[in-house]
């Protein structure tokens, strides 16, 4: 069997893989559309304390207050409709900490995604968001034991209510953006993670997003504060049944890396190409820190997520490190912030895309220096791939450089399998689907080597149904 | 759902026009009806467009309001007190034109250049085929407001296959506190021209708004040059729309040395197949100097091919920003665009952003793009110092070799002209740093 007869096409695999949905069958459903009321019963049901409930609040009328973004795709932006969306499903009672625990049709949804086994094989922690709340989570013992605190956003708050106070909204203010205030209001679930002074977790700790319901609005909310000195890789993935009506998942990511401390945080975005995907993900990167987002952004009908690291003390490093497929219908609007706020402070951004049929993928940048921040240097490439006459690719970075002793470099490339390369495979034997795959594999390759095994392989294997038959 | 459109409650800052204000004018310019009709035209596009956004790239770096004048009087644009002088003509020039706001063009033909080959005069206004505004860009207002209210226009008509006898020279005084100069280029089929546009004079009481428009025909050469060398405090906001037929060959060269906040929007649109555009730009800035350059190669046929490089050179507490688009369309296949955007800063107050930005609908393309913002390498200094040059020489040395390579690709003939302007601004940067 040829490549391309393999797989007939992205969305069948899909909707066998990822795309198909339990009976909802849920505890809590509120109805649909976003107010006060809806707030108020999110946070009594959570038995928050009042800080929490005020803040909400407050999130939602700078929500209504805020204008949509201008940038991105207005026009896609434009269909969402915020009445039409449930802001909060509960699938169940309580919390399991073992799979038996967890109702049989959602369990067989994590088996089938393939998460408890994965949990066994190489994690050092598991959470599994169903809908709004965080359905099962573990954390393997030993880590425990060293203080490590791996839990949902909605436990930290009950048990670590000091040090949620202390950084949550503090890195991205409920202000920053329309999404970021409507998480503020509605959040649920996410992961809270704390790493003590010094402690080194070198197995990685994972999230599992899952959206079941159709018109599901999922707002998860993570905090992960890396102490001085410690390090943790944190990995998060997401599915989504595909509905003919849109999903809306509008996360909130903040990560504190204190002194020396490196925090590593890699997505695989696979949502189905029926969810709007607008995500805030900001970290403080303190002296001698490093940071980095590694981001594959490969489902979703349209995403706008900038991944930023303000480098605050001086030496801190960044690394945004992203790879974008953007197949039939699909906008991926992503690509990454750096604030180098102290001396000395260096970053990096490799962004990577590749733009298929009528597909969209755009790279927006800011690399921003401010005064005062001697010494700097930051390095932006950008490789764009396009496959199909009618596919687009844009690159839209900003640099603002405010000091005089900061190398600021920015390079970006966009161009078709070239004709050469395919020529000179397909001299050596190989048919032209497999001379492109190779093409496309060296492409993506410095992605697919920063991540896990078991994710690489994933990732490779989801690169090459997306571009099966895409022989032009 | 609450809504979330907000009105716009600042009072509009845009000068006030008026059709009776035009009119003056268009007698003093001695305007045909056709002429004052699309003035009229105009005036009404500039009265509804949109006043440029400060959330576009495009504006983020520059106020609208420090480029508009503030008035717009019928005394202001009929140029009243401003000085007319004879000027001589350049030696080597197949024309040599001087412009003065609400004056008609001064023209002084070259001995060698044939009459026949080259038709220059006062423009007609009409606005020919090929140089209407866009209504949607996001400076709208400032090309509408240059067309309805140009002060001081030209049109230079180039015979189908001519070679001019030497470069237009194109003397702009920016004299009086408003000028609007409005120059139409138009080279026909397989010419070979050459339009050096000097922006002269200027000083802080001086706001100049203007508009050059070039239409290179079918196989066409055109080489395009704007010096631009204001006074100290002179704002201004300039606009050059090429447009490039099948197979044309277009150059833009600019500099920019003078003025006090200056705008300069670059647009070379590749009508035609296997159309060609080069863009070498050079700013250098000093004291409180701010130049915002926005340049756009739009790829609208198949087999086009388009280069941009521009280098900035900061001092003082200037500040320089930069833009630019390269967009593919989708009916261009089998296009190359190229961007290069390079920032020395050699003192540490002054700023550089650059935005290069690309937009490809078509896969058949081969496009890159880059940009850096970087000091004066200090081994650099060192080096040449230790070399025994002084340290204004080993600064000299080092910009002139940042600037070097750009400066190489300026064709022969212009070169020696454009250097001694570079060696003279950068005499006075040195001081400034």
């Amino acid at each position: 069997m040829s490549a391309s007869q393999k797989i007939a096409g992205i969305n069948e695999d899909y909707t066998e893989k990822y795309g198909f949905h339990d009976p909802e069958d849920y505890f809590l459903k509120a109805p649909k559309g976003i107010n006060h009321e809806v707030v108020e019963m999110i946070s009594r049901k959570k038995n928050e304390p009042e800080w929490m409930r005020e803040m909400r609040h407050q999130a939602l009328d700078i929500f209504f207050e805020k204008p949509m973004p201008t940038w991105g795709n207005s026009e896609l932006l434009a269909e969402i409709d915020f009445d039409n969306i449930h802001y909060y499903i509960k699938p169940m009672g309580e919390q399991a900490r073992d799979w038996d625990d967890v109702p049989e049709n959602i369990k067989k949804t994590f088996d089938r995604l393939g998460i408890p086994e994965a949990e066994q094989k190489f994690l050092g922690g598991v959470t599994a968001q169903y809908e709004s709340e965080v359905v099962y989570h573990s954390i393997r013992e030993d880590l425990e034991k060293l203080g490590v605190l791996f839990m949902d956003m909605d436990s930290g708050l009950r048990e670590h209510p000091e040090i949620v106070r202390k950084f949550f909204a503090k890195i991205i203010p409920t202000r920053d953006n329309k999404f970021s205030a409507l998480n503020t209001a509605a959040w649920s679930g996410g992961s809270f993670i704390y790493v003590p002074k010094g402690v080194k977790v070198d197995i990685p700790l994972q999230a599992y997003f899952r959206i079941n319901a159709e018109n599901m609005g999922q707002f998860e909310r993570t905090l992960i504060i890396a102490d001085e000195g410690s390090s943790i890789h944190y990995i998060e993935g997401c599915t989504a049944p595909t509905y003919s009506s849109d999903s809306l998942h509008s996360a909130v990511v903040e990560l504190v890396a204190l002194k020396g401390a490196h925090i590593r945080y890699t997505t695989i975005q696979n949502w189905s190409t029926n969810v709007f995907n607008l995500v805030t993900k900001r970290a403080h990167a303190h002296e001698d820190a490093v940071v980095e987002w590694v981001d594959g952004n490969i489902g979703s009908k349209l995403t706008m997520k900038y991944p930023a690291i303000v480098l605050k003390g001086e030496r801190a490093h960044g690394e945004v490190l992203s790879i974008a497929f953007a197949g039939h219908g699909q906008h991926q609007d992503a690509g990454a912030k750096m604030i180098h706020a102290a001396a000395n402070t260096t970053s990096r951004i490799v962004s990577k895309s590749i733009s298929k049929d009528d597909g969209r993928s755009s790279y927006r940048g800011l690399v921003k220096v401010v005064r005062g921040a001697h010494g700097c240097k930051t390095n932006v490439e950008c490789d764009a791939l396009l496959i199909g006459q009618h596919a687009r690719s844009d690159t839209y970075p900003t640099m603002d450089v405010a000091e005089d002793d900061v190398r600021v470099e920015h390079e970006a490339r966009v161009s078709k399998v070239a004709e050469e390369q395919l020529f000179y495979l397909q001299s050596r034997g190989l048919d032209q689907d497999k001379a492109r795959m190779m093409i496309v594999n060296g492409f993506i390759e410095p992605f697919v080597k920063e991540l896990p095994m078991e994710y690489a392989v994933e990732l490779n294997r989801l690169i090459e149904l997306e571009m099966e038959g895409s022989v032009g | 759902m609450a809504d979330m459109t907000r009105e716009a409650t600042l009072a509009d800052p845009r000068p006030a026009l008026s059709g009776a204000d035009l009119s003056e004018l268009c007698d003093q310019l001695d305007q045909v009806e056709t002429a004052r009709q699309a003035r009229r035209e105009s005036l009404s596009r500039y009265a509804q467009a949109g006043f440029p956004d400060r959330v576009e790239h495009l504006w983020r770096f520059t106020n609208p309001e420090h480029l508009l004048p503030s008035d717009l009087a019928p005394t202001v644009l009929s140029g009243a007190g401003v000085k007319v002088t004879d000027l001589p003509a350049v030696p080597e020039a197949s024309a040599t034109v001087d412009l003065w706001a609400g004056r008609q063009p001064v023209v002084q033909i070259g001995e060698g250049q044939k009459k026949a080959e080259l038709t220059i005069g006062p423009l007609d206004g009409s606005m020919a085929a090929g140089t209407v505004d866009e209504q949607d860009a996001p400076s709208a207002l400032f090309r509408h407001l240059n067309s309805a209210a140009w002060n001081t226009g030209l049109q230079i008509d180039v015979a189908a296959g001519a070679v001019l006898s030497g470069p237009v020279v194109v003397r702009v005084h920016a004299q009086g506190p408003a000028l609007l100069p409005r120059i139409l280029f138009r080279a026909g089929g397989g010419a070979e021209a050459t339009l050096v546009e000097q922006h002269v004079d200027g000083g802080s009481e001086t706001h100049v708004i203007g508009r050059s428009d070039i239409v290179a025909g079918t196989g066409a050469r055109v080489r395009h040059v704007v010096l631009q060398t204001w006074q100290d405090g002179t704002r201004g906001h300039l606009t050059v729309q090429s447009r490039a037929g099948r197979d044309a060959d277009l150059l833009t060269v600019f500099a920019t040395f003078g003025g006090e906040r200056v705008k300069m929007e670059l647009t070379a649109d590749l009508q035609g197949e296997g159309a060609r555009s080069r863009m070498i730009g050079v700013a250098l800035g000093g004291e409180n100097q701010r130049f915002d350059h926005h340049t756009r190669h739009r790829h609208l046929a198949g087999r086009t091919w388009s280069d941009i490089d521009f280098k900035s050179v900061g001092a003082g507490r200037s500040r320089s920003s930069y833009t630019g688009l390269i967009r593919i369309e989708e009916n261009a296949p089998v296009s190359e665009a190229y961007q290069v955007n390079r920032n020395l800063l050699l003192s540490s107050q002054s700023r550089a952003d650059a935005i290069p930005e690309l937009e490809i609908l078509n896969e058949d393309v081969s496009c890159s793009h880059g940009a850096t913002v970087a000091p004066v390498d200090p081994d650099q200094l060192f080096y040449l110092e230790s070399r025994g040059l002084g340290s204004d020489d080993a600064l000299r040395l080092v910009v002139r070799g940042f600037l070097e390579k750009t400066l190489q690709s300026i064709p022969e003939s212009l070169r020696p002209g454009f250097e001694s302007l570079v060696e003279d601004r950068l005499g006075r940067l040195r001081e400034d740093s």
